[in-house]
Parts: C-alpha cells; sequence; structure tokens
C-alpha cells in the first residue's frame, strides 16, 4: 500500500518535470524567468548598495562630528559655556569654519578654511600624510602654527607642494601635508572648493574676520556619559534658534534622512522597470496558459483531477520562482559588488556587513511578480474544462476589468508600499500610474489608428505593417507606454544635459553678475568702488550685510519654524529615530500655537537709500532720502509666508543689540535675475551705525577677468565666487542625476523589450498563420519580411513621437517651475527620439520574429494547415 | 430505471439543451441507449445531428440536461466534473477526430499519460509493447509534430488502450485520414478491441467502418433511431421498437 502510495506521489512529480523539461525549449518560461530575474536584481542590488553605503558613512564610522556634542553659532560663544565645561571635567576644541581664498603666486582658489584648536578632534580621526609618496596616513591634531594641510586638489589647483607656501587671507603659511581623513566633513550638495586646514591661533593673522563676516563657530565637547549630559541640560535652555546643538546620532540622522530620501527616489523610480517586468510575466504565463490549454483538457479528459493538474502546475511556477529567485540574488550581487568597486574611491565599503533587508526585499518582489501576475492565467489553465478536447479550444476572452485584476494591482500597491513606505503616496503613484498610462493607452491607440489610414497610401508592406500594428493595437499598447518612458527618459536626459541649463545661462542679459565678492571691510569698499567705476566693470553697488534675527512681530516672539529648524528635527530624531509623521505633525501644532512662526535662521539684513533695480514696492511707499525714522521694507513672499502686514512692527536682533521698526513697504523681487536680493532691507539711519562687511555682485567680461583677478589679489580677505564655479557643480550634480536615471533608463529599456518578444511570442501563432496565408497567395519574402519590419518601426517611432511630446512637457515644467524662464521647444530631439525607437523596436522586433521569418514556406504552411 | 447486469453503459431519457443568448437549443431530444459490455456500436448521422454531443455526455465529458448516465454502474449524470474525472481514468478511453496529443510530450509519454493517471503498473513497458503493436516502435522518442497523422492516429490509438478501458469512445477516428490509412486504422482499432475485449462506441460519417460494429444507431437533429442494418437504413421507421439484426446477441438496447 506504501509502495503505491509513493508511486503515485511520485507520478506527478515525473509529470510535471517532464512538461518543464520540454516546456523550457519554449520562450514563454525564459520571459518569465528573465523578468524575475530583472525585478529581483534590481531590488537587492539597490537596497544592498544603499543599505551598505548608508552603514559605511553613517553606522559605521564611530564618530562624525568629531566630539561628543558640537555647539554651532555665527558668533563667538560667550566665555561662561567653556568655563561651565571645564568645570564639569569636559574637554572641548575649538573650530572656525569659512569660505575663502587661497592664494599662491598668481593662482588663487576658493577653499574651505578650518581653523582649529590643539585638542581638535576630541572624537574620530583627523589623518594626514606629510608626503605624496608616503603610504599610510597618521592621526594628527592641529597642524603647527603657522602650516597648514590641505586637501589634494589644493596642491594641483594652485601648482603648489608640499613645503610651499600659501596665503589665506594676508596670512603667508606652509604647506606641512594632506589631509586624508576630516572627522566631522560637511556632506553639502555645494561645497566652495578644498578644505584647508589651519590652527585656530592664526587666524587672527588672517584678517578674515572683520565684523559682520560670516563666519561659522563649533565647540566641540566630550568627557564621560554622565558629565556630557549633565552639561547638555545645562547649555540647552540657553541657546536659541540661531545655535545648533547636537551629538553624533543627530547627525547621522540628518545625514541618513538624506540617504534614505535618494534610495526612496532611486527605488521608486526603479518600479516603474519592477512594474514593467510584472507586465512581462503577466503577458507570458497568459500565453503560457493559452498553450497549455490543451494539455490540460487532454489530461482531464483521460481522468487526472483537478488537484492533479494544479500540482503538475504548481511545482512548475514553484521550481520557476525559485530557480529566478536565486539567479535574481546571484546577478543582484554581482551588480551591487560593481557598484561598489565604482564608488571605491570615494568610499570604502569592504567592511560593510550585508544585512537581511535586501535579500528579503528581493525575495519577496520576486514572489509577488511569480505570482501575483501569473495567478489569474494559471487558475483559468488549472480550471479548463475537459469538453474543450470535443469543443475545440477558444482562445479565453478576458474582461477587461474584472476581480482578476485585484491581485496586480494589490501587488502593485505592495511594492509601491514596499519601497516609500508610505500609504498615501503608494495610493497617489498607484492612481497616477493608471492614469498616465491611460492617456498613453488612447493617445497611442490614436495614432496607430491614424498610421493605418495613412499606410493605405504607402506602399504593400507598409500597408500590411500598419493594418496589422492597429489590429494588434491593443497588446501593443503596453510596450507603447514602455518604450514611451524609456525614450523619454532619455531625452531628458540629453536635453537637461546639453540644453536647459546652457539656454538658462543664456537667457541673462549682458551685464547679469558673474562674480560674486564676499567679505568686503568698510574701509576696502571705496578702492573696489573705485575701481569698477574705472574699468567699467557692471555693478550694482555694494551692500553692507549684517546678520540678524526676527525676534517678534508686533511684540510676539516669533518661534523656530520646522522646514527651517534642522536642530529641532535632529533633537527629535535623538529622542526616538523611528518617530512617526504623525506624532511630528501633532508636536508642530502644539509649537505653532505657543507663538508666532519666525524666519528661524539668521538673516542678512541691509540697508539702502533707494530701491535697488528689479524690486518692485507693490504695497506701501519706499522711503524718502531725508526720511530718517527707522523703517523696514519686507520682500513680499516671506511677508505672505509669516503672515506680515504693512504697518507691522518687526523686532530684530543684532548682536546684544535690539531695535523694532514698522513694516512700510512690500517688495516683490526677482529671485532669477541674479542680482543680490534681500528679504528685508532698511532705512539707512537703522542699521548705519553698526559695523559689518559689505558683499557686491560684478558682471566681469572675458577680457576684464585676468585684470579684476590680479586687482584682488590685493585684497585677500575679500571671498570671490566666480558664478561659473558654481555652474560647473551644479552640472556635476546634474551629472551624477543623470547616471541614475541612465541606471533607471537601461532597467526600463531590459524590461520593455522583455515585454516586447514576450508579446511577440503570444502573436507568434498568428503571425505564422499570416504569413503562410500570405505565401500560399504569392507573396514575397521580401514584401514579408518588410511588413514585419515596419511594423515594429511604426510602433518604435509612435513610442518616439509621445516620448517627444511627454519630454517637451516636463522640460517645460522644469524650465517654468524650476528655472523660472520661459519654455522653448527642442525639435532637433524630436528626431532623435523617433529615430532611437524606430531602431531599438524594430532591431528586437525582428530579432524576436528572425525564427518565423527563416521559416521556409514548406514548414509554415504544415504547421499551420 | 433497471440496469442490466450485463450492460456497461445505459441512458434513459437523456437530453441536452444549452442555452444561446435568449433561446434555448435542443440539441438531444429524449433518448434511451443501453450497451452491453464487449458489444461494438457505431453512431452514424449527417454533420450537425448531435453525434458528438451525445458521446461527450456518455463519456462523463459533459454533463446532460435530464435523464440518467449509468457507465458500469456509476450515476455519471449525478457526478461532479472530478468524480467522472476518476471514472474516465478507470474505465474510458478515447481516440479522437484531431488525435490530441500532447505535443511536448513524445509519443511514449503520450501513450503512458492514461496509465499513469489510473495508477497502473509497469506504464512504460506497456507503452513500448502497444507502439509495437501499432507499428510505431522505432518512433517511441518522436514528438507529434514529427509524426504524420496517421502515424499520431496510431499513437493515440496505442494511447486508447494502454489503460485497458472498459469501454473505448471514437469520434470519427479516420475523419482525418486518407481512405488506405483510414482502412489500417480501422484494423488496428478492431484488432485491440477485439483483443482486449473493450466496448467501443464510435461516432463516424464512413458507412463501411460502421458496417464492422455489431450495431448501429443513426442520429437525426439529435433523435436516436436503431438501425436495422446498414442495407435497410432508408426503411427504419422512427416510431416502431425493432430488434437489432445484426447483433440479436444483444437485444437489450432500446431506443425510445
Ligand atoms: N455549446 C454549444 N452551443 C451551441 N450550439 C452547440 C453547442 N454544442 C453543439 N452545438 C450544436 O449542436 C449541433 C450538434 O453538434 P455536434 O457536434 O454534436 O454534431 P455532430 O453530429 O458531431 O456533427 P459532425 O458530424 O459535423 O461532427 C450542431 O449544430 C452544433 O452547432
Ligand atoms: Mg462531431
Amino acid at each position: 500500500m506504501i509502495a503505491v502510495n509513493q508511486k503515485k506521489s511520485s507520478m506527478w512529480l515525473a509529470q510535471s518535470l517532464r512538461l518543464l523539461h520540454h516546456e523550457l525549449r519554449r520562450g514563454e518560461l525564459t520571459i518569465i524567468f528573465l523578468a524575475i530575474v530583472l525585478a529581483v536584481a534590481t531590488v537587492f542590488s539597490l537596497t544592498g548598495f544603499s543599505g551598505q553605503i548608508k552603514h559605511a558613512i553613517v553606522a559605521n564610522s564611530t564618530n562624525t562630528i568629531g566630539a561628543d556634542r558640537v555647539l554651532r553659532l555665527s558668533t563667538e560663544v560667550d566665555k561662561s559655556f567653556i568655563d561651565k565645561s571645564q568645570a564639569m571635567s569636559l574637554n572641548h576644541a575649538r573650530k572656525i569654519e569659512t569660505e575663502s581664498m587661497a592664494f599662491a603666486g598668481d593662482n588663487m582658489l576658493l577653499s574651505e578654511i578650518d581653523a582649529v584648536s590643539e585638542t581638535y578632534p576630541l572624537r574620530g580621526e583627523l589623518r594626514i600624510k606629510t608626503a605624496l609618496t608616503q603610504e599610510n596616513s597618521v592621526v594628527v591634531n592641529a597642524p603647527k602654527v603657522g602650516t597648514v594641510w590641505v586637501e589634494p586638489s589644493v596642491l594641483s589647483r594652485l601648482d603648489v607642494n608640499i613645503g610651499d607656501i600659501i596665503e589665506i587671507g594676508v596670512a603667508p603659511l606652509t604647506i606641512a601635508g594632506i589631509v586624508t581623513d576630516i572627522p566631522d566633513r560637511s556632506y553639502r550638495a555645494f561645497i566652495a572648493g578644498p578644505t584647508v586646514i589651519l590652527n585656530i591661533a592664526d587666524m587672527p593673522k588672517t584678517e578674515l574676520i572683520q565684523p559682520g563676516s560670516r563666519m561659522t563657530y563649533k565647540y566641540l565637547f566630550a568627557g564621560e556619559t554622565d558629565d556630557v549630559e549633565a552639561f547638555e541640560d545645562w547649555v540647552k535652555p540657553q541657546i536659541n534658534e540661531a545655535q545648533r546643538w547636537y551629538d553624533a546620532k543627530a547627525a547621522q540622522n540628518r545625514l541618513s534622512r538624506i540617504l534614505d530620501t535618494a534610495e526612496k527616489f532611486l527605488s521608486l523610480a526603479s518600479m516603474l522597470g519592477i512594474v514593467l517586468a510584472a507586465v512581462a510575466v503577466a503577458v507570458a504565463s497568459r500565453r503560457y496558459g493559452q498553450r497549455h490549454q490543451s494539455t490540460v483538457s487532454i489530461f482531464k479528459a483521460m481522468g487526472a483531477s483537478i488537484s492533479h493538474v494544479r500540482k503538475l502546475y504548481c511545482l512548475h511556477w514553484t521550481l520557476l520562482s525559485c530557480l529566478s529567485i536565486a539567479t535574481g540574488l546571484v546577478v543582484g550581487y554581482g551588480l551591487m559588488l560593481l557598484g561598489v568597486n565604482a564608488i571605491a574611491s570615494y568610499l570604502s565599503l569592504a567592511d560593510a556587513p550585508l544585512t537581511f533587508t535586501p535579500f528579503l526585499t528581493a525575495i519577496f518582489t520576486g514572489l509577488l511578480c511569480a505570482v501575483a501576475f501569473a495567478i489569474h492565467p494559471i487558475s483559468v489553465l488549472v480550471n479548463s474544462s475537459p469538453l474543450s478536447v470535443i469543443r475545440g479550444f477558444s482562445q479565453q476572452k478576458v474582461a477587461r476589468f474584472g476581480w482578476h485584476q485585484v491581485p496586480p494591482l494589490l501587488a502593485l500597491f505592495i511594492l509601491l508600499f514596499l519601497f516609500s513606505q508610505d500609504a498615501v503616496m503608494s495610493a497617489a503613484l498607484l492612481f497616477g500610474g493608471i492614469v498616465v498610462s491611460f492617456i498613453l493607452l488612447l493617445f497611442g491607440r490614436g495614432l496607430m489608428s491614424a498610421g493605418r489610414s495613412v499606410g493605405t497610401k504607402a506602399g504593400k508592406s507598409w500597408h500590411l505593417a500598419l493594418a496589422n500594428l492597429k489590429r494588434r493595437a491593443s497588446e501593443n499598447s503596453v510596450q507603447l507606454v514602455s518604450f514611451t518612458i524609456a525614450i523619454k527618459l532619455l531625452l531628458l536626459i540629453t536635453v537637461m544635459k546639453s540644453s536647459i541649463l546652457s539656454e538658462w545661462e543664456q537667457q541673462f542679459p549682458e551685464d547679469t553678475p558673474n562674480h560674486y565678492l564676499i567679505n568686503i571691510s568698510e574701509h576696502e569698499i571705496q578702492p573696489l568702488q573705485q575701481f569698477v567705476d574705472e574699468n567699467n566693470v557692471a555693478n550694482q553697488g555694494f551692500y553692507k550685510v549684517y546678520r540678524g534675527r526676527l525676534a517678534a512681530i508686533n511684540g510676539e516672539k516669533t518661534i523656530r519654524e520646522e522646514d527651517n529648524s534642522e536642530q529641532e528635527q535632529e533633537q527629535k530624531a535623538e529622542s526616538a529615530s523611528t518617530e512617526k509623521k504623525s506624532e511630528k505633525s501633532t508636536e508642530e501644532k502644539a509649537e505653532q500655537s505657543a507663538g508666532r512662526r519666525g524666519a528661524g535662521r539668521e538673516l542678512g539684513l541691509t540697508w539702502r537709500d533707494e530701491l535697488s533695480p528689479g524690486n518692485e514696492v507693490i504695497e506701501g511707499q519706499w522711503w524718502q532720502l531725508d526720511d530718517s525714522k527707522p523703517q523696514v521694507s519686507i520682500e513680499s513672499s516671506m511677508a505672505e509666508r509669516l503672515e506680515i502686514a504693512l504697518g507691522d512692527s518687526l523686532t530684530f536682533t543684532l548682536g546684544s543689540d535690539e531695535f523694532t521698526v514698522p513694516v512700510t513697504s512690500i517688495r516683490k523681487v526677482n529671485w532669477q535675475s541674479r542680482q543680490l536680493n534681500f528679504i528685508m532691507v532698511f532705512n539707512r539711519s537703522v542699521l548705519e551705525q553698526y559695523p559689518t562687511t559689505a558683499i557686491s555682485a560684478w558682471s566681469v567680461s572675458d577680457q576684464d577677468r585676468d585684470m579684476v583677478y590680479r586687482f584682488m589679489a590685493n585684497y585677500p580677505t575679500v571671498t570671490l565666487m566666480d558664478f561659473a564655479a558654481i555652474m560647473a557643480q551644479l552640472n556635476n550634480i546634474i551629472e551624477q542625476v543623470s547616471v541614475a536615471i541612465q541606471l533607471i533608463l537601461i532597467l526600463v529599456v531590459l524590461a520593455g523589450s522583455l515585454v516586447l518578444i514576450a508579446q511577440v511570442q503570444a502573436s507568434m501563432e498568428e503571425r505564422e498563420r499570416e504569413l503562410a496565408i500570405l505565401r500560399t497567395l504569392g507573396a514575397r519574402g521580401k514584401l514579408l519580411r518588410n511588413s514585419v519590419l515596419y511594423e515594429f518601426v511604426a510602433l518604435g517611432a509612435i513610442a518616439g513621437l509621445m516620448a517627444s511630446i511627454g519630454m517637451e512637457i516636463a522640460v517645460y515644467i522644469l524650465q517654468s517651475q524650476v528655472f523660472e524662464m520661459a519654455g522653448s521647444f527642442h525639435f532637433q530631439y524630436w528626431l532623435v527620439g523617433i529615430g532611437a525607437g524606430a531602431l531599438f523596436v524594430g532591431l528586437i522586433g525582428m530579432l524576436s520574429c528572425w525564427r518565423l521569418l527563416n521559416l521556409s514556406s514548406v514548414t509554415l504552411i504544415r504547421r499551420t494547415m | 430505471m433497471h440496469v442490466n447486469s450485463e450492460s456497461i453503459l445505459s441512458v434513459s431519457s437523456l437530453t441536452k439543451s444549452v442555452q444561446v443568448e435568449d433561446k434555448t437549443l435542443t440539441l438531444l431530444q429524449p433518448l434511451n441507449l443501453t450497451v452491453a459490455a464487449g458489444e461494438s456500436i457505431a453512431i452514424v448521422g449527417s454533420s450537425g445531428s448531435g453525434k458528438t454531443t451525445l458521446l461527450s455526455i456518455l463519456a462523463g465529458l459533459d454533463l446532460p440536461s435530464s435523464g440518467e448516465v449509468y457507465l458500469k454502474n456509476q450515476p455519471l449524470h449525478q457526478f461532479n466534473e472530478e468524480q467522472r474525472s476518476q471514472v474516465r481514468a478507470q474505465h474510458v478511453g478515447f481516440i479522437f477526430q484531431q488525435f490530441l496529443l500532447i505535443n511536448s510530450l513524445t509519443a511514449l509519454e503520450n501513450v503512458m499519460l492514461p496509465a499513469e493517471l489510473a495508477n497502473l503498473p509497469d506504464a512504460q513497458a506497456r507503452g513500448e509493447a502497444l507502439l509495437e503493436q501499432v507499428g510505431l516502435a522505432d518512433r517511441l522518442d518522436h514528438y507529434p509534430s514529427q509524426l504524420s497523422g496517421g502515424e499520431q492516429q496510431r499513437v493515440a490509438i496505442a494511447r486508447a488502450f494502454i489503460s485497458k478501458p472498459d469501454i473505448l469512445f471514437a469520434d470519427e477516428p479516420t475523419g482525418n485520414l486518407d481512405s488506405k490509412t483510414g482502412q489500417h486504422i480501422t484494423d488496428l482499432i478492431f484488432d485491440l478491441n477485439a483483443k482486449e475485449g473493450t466496448t467501443l462506441v464510435l461516432v463516424t460519417h464512413d458507412p463501411k467502418l460502421a458496417a464492422r460494429c455489431q450495431r448501429q444507431v443513426e442520429m437525426d437533429s439529435g433523435i436516436l433511431n436503431e438501425k436495422a442494418s446498414a442495407v435497410v437504413a432508408e426503411s427504419v421507421d422512427v416510431e416502431s421498437t425493432s430488434a437489432n439484426d445484426v447483433t440479436p446477441e444483444t437485444s437489450t438496447s432500446q431506443v425510445g
């Protein structure tokens, strides 16, 4: 009895494997396999890679702030803080950060200047090499007085060597080493330039610090945990909203938030490819189901039970899923290693351990693709009636809308949620995706129909091709959508890289500033003004800048504003790094009811006698020259945000002073003009008494450039920023973004091709029959080949056309919303889009039809008759 | 319902109608039929008269709209799909006009299939033996697409006999073949039938093929008539109940 049972159980296994064995030589399982591999590999490499980066930057590095706690402010701290910390037996170090010029001979370079005290860093390691050839870096504290350590690019860009002298401000300092590791390096998008580290004792010699100079003062504290916490309790109540108090975890949280956002964006974008892969699974498994219908019917006619048949196909699917998920993991791991290698020079991920998360996420994605998108066709297959052996096999007509669409939609939602962790966003994306696809479908259908009527007059091959295209319109629409998206991404990258930025730059009038001068001290204003006047350098004069805070509106104290206060977020993150959105928003509300919303950070304040060009008073009146009554003019969008109206009185703090002035005008400012603009502009009487530095913006023509730079070398404490350098950084960022987009593009193209091939396979029998009939009727081989080719070429061209239109819309949105410039057309890229689409889809289509086209007419006819 | 102990298949007041849009189409008028074990019976009739419809109900592939069908004393009309599968696996063999081999399985694998489904031992050995009997000993590993129509039908015949069915249903087994090949296939079916003692229910247009059966019935627009003999087919009175003189030993069969 047992023997019989065993026999019975192994029988279905043998049958299933037998069917699978023969099946492997057919196409559909290969497509399904490849599609799942693609999805799993993508998800695994993406989550794995970003996880490793996060680990390397955030979790693994013991300290990213060089201390246990840091107090950051824009002025020196009261000495009582230091005394108190010493009294509480804490160590402390000081650091001043600013941006300024480094000079060597005729060369100058905008640099990050870090002036550090002898005890810096308190935690983590500052590492240098004292010779370029030195193998290993050594751990150090501050450089000796009179010397600097620089990042490698300083040497090449200033054309100097270790041992040479560079000037920071007016202080000549000797280069004593190259910095390799900075414990509290900042990860900002825009970094002025390479870092130069000097001893804080040399800072006065540089004369960079002047009243009103923009400096960041950091006070680093470290010690026993209890002492640190006790000190923290003492410090926290005393800091104001322009000051920050943070620990390593808060800094890390901020960093990992940035990384999380980037990861989320990438994953959601890659969802596009995963959805297409899932569509390929759906198309291929539907065809698989149809093709196996007769097998199941015969099995059942011979007396096989449903459960027997179910077992056969469940085994197929289980094996297929396991195999493809395993392969996907291997491929994904390989891709991840490639990525790790590619960034090895920036970041070493060698010892970052691989967690379970990427495995689980990838396996889950694979299962979801394999099951949710195949369950309907497979269950239809398993339930096919044995009567079909008598009555013939009708093609299952799948209703457009029905319950069978629930699992795929649910799966998509789960995938979106998995990557975004945000149900509302997932639902919005899902819904938006459906709407966009629907629009593309309608539009694509329209174009295919239009092509059909045009084709009638375009020769026999085209006629046949376009007629076929239209007849298969509903099957073709999926490919159409995917290739449209792929080509649109391609065009967008190209246009963004080559056109938008240059167009944006070109739209500025001739004398738009291209150099910005910062940290001009009072006595330098006059000679600089004289210089620009004599040499006809276009400029808008010099603006004195005062750093102050908006402390109260109509006597009501302002409180911190959420989106501008990093410190607040970090303090929250400290207490619970997995804070919930809902909690946060209730806290926000509680805070808001406790006081007026303020501008948060420090503002650059200035005074003017006359309204600056490009500014326009939209409410109230600009003051008369002789009106010495203190007053302020506020920028309109800020006024709106803080709900400040004409006549409100604003209280500002400036250093230790406090003053209250009425708002007498509201200005509209064109922020895109690249001119110097201020939110708060006062009349002369309010600010003139305070000492400060000034800023200016110049438009330096190419031929004046050398002359200006030579002249500016006489003013080493003035920071000169070249707008071109900022643009170069922007370009660099765009470059990096487009690498990410390219990855998505490749993914979409691969998945789209899978969908296309699956679709071609699904139509193969029909195509064979058509070709056989045409052959029988005497059609020549060339006509048939061309008709197949043109069908795909037309499909690709239509996708290219829709992509071009989509690209123009996206570019227009970018131009009008982000760059605030007039929209423009890019017809030259339409050709690229249409051409690329026609070429690629034509190629893939021909490749997948290759076998069909090379069948002899005899075989064709034999097969189909 | 009386069930003759010798009858393998017994049908009473069977009807079949289908719903087409909002009209009811009657395919089979109430009919009775009894087939004795070991008997061979031909169902003839013009195209569209309902032969295949009847056959699929007799074989348990389809359900009647009303009436009773007993196969090996099992009430097929009360059985669900799964139970009927069970009955087919145990007792029924098929030969179809379109051969209906599974394209992705080899000739031998196709033949073995019913034996495996019925859990019979030695499926492979029996399959090989049967393929040899139908003259395909050297084509065991060929796929259906590599075989001619006649060869495919021979595979189908081997498949039909492998599970030693009590009853074999054949729907136009020679319909897709030329007359010479058809003759050969017919010989094979009748040889194996005689050897295995299988009951045979055969649907055909071919009078010569029908004549080789012990008994013939004729379908006409869903009405079943017993045929006295091939020669006197024209003179059959629809209302009369006549004994079958070709096969006197199976006089239990009735026509309603
Ligand atoms: N499911 C159905 N729906 C509608 N009509 C049906 C259905 N099944 C069968 N018919 C009709 O019933 C009639 C009988 O069909 P059946 O296949 O039994 O004929 P047949 O005698 O086998 O014909 P042939 O000799 O051509 O094979 C035909 O007119 C057919 O169109
Ligand atoms: Mg028929």
